[in-house]
């Protein structure tokens, strides 16, 4: 990790605790639980890895913590939809066969075509598992417009600074594949920076005060 | 590019479009309106309005036909466009409803049955076949809701033809003012356009009664649930 990177780590860092207070100060928890636990989350792995690199900058834990970031996006996405279209009987019913055909044909698709996730062809799962976080996201946003459902500012935000990090990150790991690892350091920064930029939006949003 | 890459932009760009133009306070008093909207005296009033539009345009009509007979046709032009400008402002408000009302066919669980789009009150060749085509399309949908928004969709495609046609028919009665064809298909295009109405009205009863099917308590809740999240 250069110096570049590890300053932009704990920039995010203080950006997330910043995300984290605008939450719990201005009520935001109620309006999804998954995010506070996501942004903990990438707060537990980001300290964990510029504070003591010599035993969690590796792969193995790399592996690890993106597995549960995966976990925690997809139980996010699946929270808004419901918490957006759950009150809406024939919405949610609808809702409901298009996110499950969605993580049906998804992880279908997963188990049969990529190989086993390693640090070493994190290309090959990652885009993958991103792709279909992002689709969750942009499923939950057809139906909330097709039934125009009202939804929260701060879900609206979250939505739409997840979904464009997720595709800078599809666009990394495929300069990664392209590439190869001489690019990690370049490819690392572009994604922190981006990262830097969604913890800002969303420290906005989180600390905005809704209008009246 | 990976098919990864190009499905995560095209989802991204789809839901930053979409969510980007998701406008919060305009659905809260959409939703408002559903909840609370007083069904009987909107349908009068747009049965009033209806009313007016074709009592206006028709009496245009019928003035502009009197003074062609009358041989004073620069005054016959002038009315008659007087008449196209009558439909084309009603055909205006006839399409934002229209728009209206897809929007809010999606807010209810269930619509009320319409009876199949059909040629026979309609003039036009052209409306005629597009009611036969909307009759035949009506069969192979089975939700009352799919087959409420085919309705709307019709009705959106009528009023276009119609005001095509008149549009088409003043410039062809100001070309040849003395030929009796252009006044009289101006004519049909009238009574084509308030047949629509008829029909326009008869899908916003259809719609303010499902909507007024949420009892007054469920209608309270559910506006509590969605105007809570506000808070």
């Amino acid at each position: 990790m250069n110096d570049a990177q590890l300053l932009l780590a704990h920039a995010v860092k203080l950006g997330l605790l910043a995300v984290l207070a605008g939450v719990l100060l201005r009520g935001r928890l109620r309006l999804c639980w998954v995010f506070p636990l996501y942004a903990l989350a990438i707060l537990a792995g980001n300290s964990l890895v510029t504070l003591w690199p010599a035993r969690f900058y590796n792969a193995s834990f790399w592996v690890l913590k993106q597995g549960v970031y995966d976990a925690l996006k997809m139980a996010l996405a699946l929270e808004l939809a419901w918490r957006a279209l759950g009150k809406f009987p024939g919405a949610w019913r609808t809702a409901r066969v298009v996110l499950l055909a969605l993580l049906g044909f998804s992880t279908a698709a997963l188990f049969l075509l990529t190989p086993r996730s390693s640090y070493r062809t994190l290309w090959e799962w990652q885009p993958s598992v991103a792709t279909v976080a992002v689709w969750l996201l942009t499923a939950t946003a057809l139906l909330v417009v097709w039934y125009q459902v009202p939804i929260h500012d701060f879900q609206r935000a979250i939505m739409l600074g997840l979904a464009p990090y997720l595709l800078v990150f599809v666009t990394v790991l495929d300069l990664l594949r392209r590439h190869g690892w001489k690019l990690r350091a370049e490819v690392g920064l572009a994604d922190s920076l981006a990262y830097m930029g969604v913890v800002l939006f969303w420290t906005w949003a989180a600390w905005r005060r809704s209008p009246a | 590019m990976t098919p990864e890459l190009i499905l995560a932009s095209v989802g991204c760009a789809a839901l930053c479009y979409t969510l980007g133009r998701h406008n919060r306070a305009l659905t809260l008093l959409r939703w408002h309106f559903v909840l609370n909207a007083p069904e009987r005296q909107a349908i009068e009033s747009l049965r009033q309005r209806m009313e007016l539009d074709s009592a206006l345009a028709r009496q245009a009509l019928d003035a502009a036909e009197r003074a062609r007979e009358a041989n004073r046709v620069p005054d016959a032009l002038t009315v008659l466009r007087v008449a196209l400008s009558i439909l084309e402002d009603a055909g205006a408000d006839r399409l934002t409803r229209l728009r209206a009302m897809g929007v809010y066919s999606r807010m209810v669980r269930a619509i009320q049955p319409l009876p199949p789009p059909g040629a026979g009150s309609f003039r036009g060749p052209g409306l005629r076949a597009a009611a036969s085509l909307a009759g035949f399309a009506h069969r192979f949908l089975v939700g009352t809701q799919e087959r409420f928004r085919l309705w709307l969709l019709f009705l959106g495609l009528g009023v276009r033809i119609v005001l095509r046609g008149g549009r088409r028919f003043a410039v062809e009665a100001s070309r040849q003012p003395r030929l009796g064809r252009p006044w009289d298909l101006f004519a049909r295009g009238l009574s084509d356009f308030e047949a629509l109405d008829a029909s326009h009205l008869s899908a916003f009863e259809a719609l303010a009664a499902s909507l007024a099917a949420v009892d007054r308590g469920g209608r309270l809740r559910l506006w509590d649930r969605i105007a809570g999240d506000a808070r």
